[in-house]
């Protein structure tokens, strides 16, 4: 490793620096992505951009819509009080990064700038239809999260643009998130496969009013199970339907092979997580069905 | 190449140091400072020896630049104890056998106690989570629950006695 250390003190100067920088120039978050993979050799910066002095991108703002700092840790979402009820999802994911040591500094906007299809965050935020913005000398721009993703480690960020923040509205009555992880064990550990959902029902509590789906892991970017989303808008979430869905996820999933598991257990895996989460998201909005 | 002059609080104290801007917290601590109760292994945030307090909170110095902690309070495992006398997490250690080899220890130790200060009253699954980031090969890691699980009763004892627990 060998470069030039800068250290920003406000989001104006970050955005000058990344923009005089450009490819050649990376912003340092908690450095639990970044430090390894240039520690590997495999992205090697000739400027770093240390973000740790930069103040303001390490809120979270909960009135009305919810906007996140692209500097807030996993530890801080965690223990964010307005993340226990319906959005309890985005806790799940984040409570299951690596360990404490890793929660304390790694960021969200690292976790979605990085774009792992493993990935642990990334699948909760999809489900909450989450967007993007960045900041780079012509301005301000705002991108859906799906887009922003466009394979592994690759992004919609321009060089040198700032992920400054990650926002999403708060979830209609009658809705709840869920989020399981699959992995060699229980903690400090890689997704083999990790699912997010979210459920909306009708006032009744009867049928699906909107659903979500997303898979990590098991395509090139964290997925939206589309075809399993469909199959549960407008019907009763009766146990078949769920399963149906999850042979849905299943079947519209593109996994490899590699050294964590086979294409075909990862399948396996997302056709008993997806009903899986999905009962939990149903009971945790309790009634109906 | 450029070098970076460093202020550095560590346990307390000021250190100036001049160093490459890709060094880490944990090359300064050993190879600079001399302090070489942080351990050093995987240099991949995955073991945890290497575990040191910034701001109060556990971090990995092997992934953590040196040039990130100027300004900022740094603890490592010698300034844990206070003087000759050990802080309530070491004594439970030694008293519950919890060290064998001792390799992983100083980072359990630093960990263990970021984590009581947040949580005062913690379970044991608690604690396991809260080490999940330290990997130890000899003890099994059931004596290391149950020194924490004792220190934590000490800490919330000497509180409670108005003792005024100042360890850093
Ligand atoms: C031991 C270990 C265990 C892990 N376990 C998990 C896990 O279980 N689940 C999981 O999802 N991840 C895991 N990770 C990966 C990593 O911790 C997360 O992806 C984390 O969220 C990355 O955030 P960071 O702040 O450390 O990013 P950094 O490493 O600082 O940055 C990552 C990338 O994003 C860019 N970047 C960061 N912030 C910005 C910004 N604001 N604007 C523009 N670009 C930016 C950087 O330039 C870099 O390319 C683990 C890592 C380690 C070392
Ligand atoms: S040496 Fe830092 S975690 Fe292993
Ligand atoms: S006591 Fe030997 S590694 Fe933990």
């Amino acid at each position: 490793m060998s470069f030039e250390y800068h250290e920003p003190a406000a989001v104006a100067e970050a955005v000058a620096l990344g923009a005089r920088f450009g490819e050649a120039g990376r912003f340092l978050a908690g450095g639990t992505d970044l430090i390894i993979q240039m520690r590997r050799g495999k992205v090697a910066p000739r400027h770093v951009l240390s973000l740790h002095r930069v103040p303001g991108l390490d809120r979270i703002e909960a009135n009305g819509a919810i906007t996140l700092g692209a500097l807030v840790t996993h530890r801080a979402v965690e223990r964010c009080a307005d993340f226990q009820g319906p959005l309890g999802a985005l806790v799940e994911g984040a409570r299951v990064v690596g360990g404490h040591q890793i929660r304390n500094v790694a960021t969200v906007g690292g976790n979605v700038v990085n774009a792992s299809p493993a990935a642990d965050v990334v699948p909760v935020l999809l489900t909450l239809d989450a967007t993007v913005t960045c900041l780079g000398p012509d301005g301000e721009r705002t991108l859906p999260l799906e887009g922003f993703l466009t394979g592994p480690g690759q992004t919609a960020r321009r060089p040198g643009e700032l992920l400054t923040a990650i926002r999403f509205e708060r979830l209609p009555p009658a809705s709840a998130t869920a989020f399981l992880k699959a992995g060699r064990r229980r903690a400090m550990e890689i997704s083999v496969v990790c699912v997010a959902a979210r459920l909306t029902l009708d006032p009744a509590r009867e049928r699906c009013l909107a659903a979500r789906i997303t898979l990590g892991a098991v395509a090139p970017t964290t997925m939206r199970a589309r075809a399993a989303e469909r199959a549960l808008e407008g019907r009763p979430l009766t146990d078949d339907v769920l399963r149906e869905a999850g042979r849905l996820a299943a079947g519209e999933c593109r996994p490899i092979s590699d050294v964590r598991a086979s294409a075909r257990y990862r399948r396996l895996l997302v056709e008993t997580l997806v009903p899986r989460a999905l009962r939990r998201c149903r009971e945790r909005i309790g009634g109906g069905a | 190449m450029s070098r970076l002059a460093l202020s550095l609080r560590i346990n307390g104290e000021t250190h100036e140091v001049l160093t490459a801007p890709h060094r880490t917290l944990l090359d300064v601590l050993r190879d600079d400072l001399g302090l070489t109760g942080t351990k050093e292994n995987c240099l991949e945030a995955e073991c945890g020896v290497c575990t040191v307090l910034l701001d109060g909170r556990a971090v990995n110095a092997c992934i953590l630049l040196a040039a990130q902690c100027a300004g900022r309070e740094v603890v490592t495992i010698e300034g844990l104890a206070r003087g000759a006398e050990l802080h309530p997490l070491q004594r439970a250690f030694v008293e519950h056998g919890a060290v064998q080899c001792g390799y992983c220890i100083p980072g359990m130790l630093l960990a263990a106690k970021a984590y009581l200060d947040e949580d005062g009253a913690p379970t044991e699954d608690g604690i396991r989570e809260a080490l999940a980031g330290n990997l130890c090969r000899c003890t099994g890691y059931q004596k290391i629950a149950d020194a924490v699980l004792a220190a934590a009763a000490a800490l919330r004892g000497s509180r409670a006695g108005g003792g005024g627990c100042t360890h850093p």
